[in-house]
């Protein structure tokens, strides 16, 4: 890729929201600069992670199908045998994601089984927050990305989240990500600009929030409309599916753009290690196999997608896809063909370089602790293996002594 | 005027700087009999539109439409009354309450309820909490929303109990999961049809053993549970959190001084409001907040004197209030839309701006184009109830001093305006 349509691209996805009144100003200089001089390496890892908002039921995304208690626990909901994708003699994935199917068949799939923290919290928002916090115990205020964030040189284009909201996951203590929403970016031109350019300065009396709300328009207009080429261009076509839409190609589903988004941007070249992507509505209580299904199947079907537009690029390697979700659901339905929250459940990493396989024990379903699935895998054991082998960083600056890890990496 | 209403319509704000402090703090928090504004506001016709007719029948196409129509002049209504307000505090206090038993159109689907839930909530905006919890436990809304006419005797649905007691009344961490189960419990029995937006009470789906709920243990009705959690110490201490972070500061923590938990002693909300008013916390300069999309956009209708429901066109207006991820009856979860910084992202900048420009070229900008030449820049921070422009902001808009459209697209997206102080 050329220097001049890197620098078009660097231009476009600065969005950085600051957390801190420190946060500094940048300039057009600077970016143009920071494009030339700090193009992300070749063969530098990136990390997407994917959030599924709402309790994603990972009893019925990864299926103990062979296990009678399935059956008889929850018998309105259980899939039956003759329809999964079985992926060993115990387990098999969801009906819907034979997409996900295709790529664990092709060793690029590892599913951590039973994650979860201590004392699970069955609150969406209580639970949301202990997992992007990383902080089960206490209530803190930085995502563990966040952290990481404040520990590496400044770079407003590090971790950059897809839509207008900045997830908790990505607001550091110094720092924080930044946010860059589907569509690309209208900005004004002339006069206007420059007055707006004006407003984007923090002066000293600003409080916090005032300064943030300076910095916002600043971002905004470090940014060069000449940079809609990037966004508007078509996303990379993965080489081996159908480009037809609907089926593989899935592109009417927001999951699907957001990743498009990034397929692309990584293509160009993006000097960015952190993805945020996500989809919600896994909150099933009430009517929940078609409801859960087809969303799994846009999980599927999206990432499926996104593996093949990084064929065409050559990032193909370089990219790790962390899933989670804030908790699993309980094992026993509720009488409304749905799930009240849960505890643990199974997080996937998927790219080249993960080792295919299931890790972590599968929580038993004849032990259920107060009827629910044991936690057997802190996800911490998950973000310090994540932060050391994608982020290549040190785990203690992000999560305290953590010392353990699930080997999941070639 | 920001906090406790919608912001200024012009000459407001510079009567009230005339009027003084304390005078103004009276004038906010006394509802007046009649507010005319609000009463002129025409009330749509939300009626009962019946059972989905079946896929492919010939009904069901005008079924569509009318529904769509009804859930469109919903939200029109109600940001009609926000804008038309002459006494801002119950329209704002409704719509606190709606941040606070957040129900989402998009799964309940049907406009009656939540104007339903909508009138409740403008009811007991300022009375008693303990009839606004019963009132809640007896909307279809809320009642749908948390699958609550799925839960039985039999099987309990966890939903509503959880979220009574970590988001609606006492607060996260303050009971057990054991109390949650119990809460399910006295919470059973509820039927609801959801396009009537009625809610029946059926005792043999209700379970009617002892139950024992933060160390009582009884047979629990959903209204006595609601009573019961009501009158626990922790659900002023709660209220008082939830004022707090929506009125003063959604960043700093809540001083143990904070008058508005002592006055809420009896439940009273338009005590603990009053006693939130005269809280020396409001002079506090530390204590700022980032207008939502929703309320940023009421302030600069008051201030262009523009009616919402007029503007060209309403899929329009609800698409830019959408693109900020804010439209009345959608919050995006159960707790409500969050606050502060998040409200901040480049993102919502852009959109902000392209709403901005709309809104003013279908206004007279009479507010603005009244100030003398000579001291507009500085006088126009008065138009829009904002203490003082800072150097910066006078700069670009004496910049602007002769394109008045410009002068004001920068005076709504500047951040004295954004951050009211």
């Amino acid at each position: 890729m050329d220097t001049v349509t890197r620098r078009k691209f660097l231009k476009l996805t600065t969005g950085a929201v600051a957390v801190g009144a420190a946060a500094p100003l940048l300039s057009m200089n600077d970016i143009a600069q920071a494009a030339i001089s700090r193009p992300l390496p070749a063969n530098t890892p990136i990390l997407v992670i994917v959030t599924l908002y709402g309790g994603n039921d990972g009893l019925n995304t990864v299926v103990p199908y062979t296990d009678p208690l399935y059956y008889s626990l929850r018998p309105e909901l259980a899939y039956k045998q003759e329809v999964v994708l079985p992926l060993n003699a115990e387990l098999a994935l969801n009906p819907a994601m034979k997409g996900l199917k295709s790529l664990w068949d092709q060793n690029k799939v590892a599913i951590v089984r039973g994650v979860g923290y201590p004392n699970p919290d069955r609150s969406h928002f209580s639970s949301m927050a202990k997992w992007q916090t990383a902080s089960p115990a206490k209530n803190i205020n930085s995502g563990w990305v966040g952290r990481w964030i404040d520990t590496q040189p400044e770079e407003p284009m590090l971790a950059i989240s897809l839509g207008s909201v900045l997830p908790p996951i990505f607001a550091g203590n110094k720092r924080s990500g930044s946010a860059l929403p589907l569509g690309g970016l209208v900005i004004p031109k002339g006069d206007l600009a420059a007055q707006c350019i004006k407003l984007s300065r923090p002066v000293a009396k600003d409080s916090k929030l005032m300064a943030a709300a300076a910095i916002s328009m600043g971002n905004l207009f470090s940014v060069s409309t000449n940079v809609q080429p990037v966004l508007k261009s078509p996303a990379p076509v993965p080489p081996d599916l159908p480009t037809t839409n609907g089926g593989n190609a899935g592109g009417d589903s927001n999951l699907a753009q957001q990743l498009d988004v990034v397929a692309k941007l990584i293509a160009a070249g993006s000097p960015t290690k952190v993805w945020s992507v996500s989809l919600g509505g896994f909150d099933t209580h009430a009517n929940e196999a078609n409801a859960q299904a087809s969303l799994l199947g846009t999980v599927s079907d999206s990432l499926s997608r996104f593996m093949g537009q990084l064929k065409a690029t050559t990032r193909s390697n370089d990219v790790t896809i962390m899933v989670y979700s804030e908790f699993g659901r309980r094992v026993t339905g509720n009488g409304s063909d749905g799930t009240d929250h849960g505890t643990s459940g199974p997080m996937f990493m998927v790219g080249n370089a993960v080792k295919g396989g299931f890790y972590g024990e599968q929580p038993s379903l004849k032990n259920l602790y107060k009827g629910d699935l044991a936690v057997t895998t802190d996800f911490r054991d998950v973000y310090a293996t994540v932060i050391e082998k994608v982020l290549n960083s040190p785990v203690e600056p992000t999560l305290g002594k953590w010392t353990g890890r699930v080997n999941f990496f070639n | 005027m920001q906090r406790f209403g919608f912001g200024p319509r012009p000459g407001e704000y510079a009567k009230a700087l005339a009027e003084g402090v304390a005078a103004t703090r009276a004038k906010v928090v006394t509802v007046p009999a009649v507010d005319a504004g609000a009463a002129a506001v025409l009330v749509p016709e939300i009626t009962n539109i019946g059972k989905r007719p079946a896929a492919n029948s010939a009904e069901i196409v005008p079924y569509t439409i009318a529904l769509r129509y009804q859930n469109q002049q919903l939200v029109l209504w109600w940001l009609d009354r926000m804008a038309m307000s002459d006494h801002g505090l119950t329209e704002r206090m409704t719509w606190f309450w709606h941040g606070h038993w957040a129900t989402s159109i998009g799964k309940v689907n049907f406009a009656l309820p939540m104007m339903i839930q909508n009138k409740t909530f403008r009811t007991h905006a300022l009375g008693n909490f303990k009839d606004m919890s019963r009132a809640m436990i007896n909307d279809s809304a809320l009642q749908f929303w948390l699958d609550g006419q799925d839960s039985t005797l039999k099987s309990p649905n966890e939903n509503l109990g959880r979220e009574l007691m970590e988001l609606f009344v006492l607060g996260v961490n303050r009971y057990t999961e054991d109390d949650v189960k119990g809460a399910a419990r006295a919470l059973t029995g509820y039927q609801v049809v959801n396009y009537e937006g009625t809610t029946t009470f059926n005792p043999k789906r209700h379970d009617p053993n002892p139950i024992t709920i933060l160390g009582t243990t009884q047979p629990f009705t959903g209204e006595q549970l609601s009573d019961f959690l009501v009158a626990r110490e922790d659900c002023a201490t709660f209220i008082a959190e939830r004022l707090w972070y929506r009125f003063i500061s959604s960043t700093e923590t809540m001083p143990a001084s904070f008058g508005a938990k002592n006055a809420f002693a009896t439940r009273d909300i338009s005590s603990a409001v009053k006693a939130m008013v005269q809280d020396p916390a409001v002079g506090d300069a530390k204590n700022d907040l980032v207008k939502s999309p929703v309320e940023w956009f009421i302030a600069a209708c008051r201030a262009l004197e523009l009616t919402p429901s007029n503007l060209k066109t309403p899929a329009q207006l609800l698409n830019y209030l959408n693109q900020l991820n804010q439209v009345p009856f959608s919050p995006p979860n159960v707790g409500g839309w969050p606050a502060g910084e998040a409200w901040l992202s480049s993102a919502s900048v852009q959109y902000r701006i392209a709403f901005a420009t709309w809104l003013i070229k279908q206004s007279s900008l009479r507010g603005l184009l009244e100030i003398p030449v000579a001291n507009r820049a500085l006088k126009s921070a008065d138009w829009l109830g904002v203490a003082e422009w800072s150097p910066r902001t006078q700069g670009a808009l004496r910049n602007s001093m002769s394109d008045p459209a410009q002068f004001a697209l920068l005076a709504l997206c500047s951040p004295e305006f954004i951050v009211s102080a």
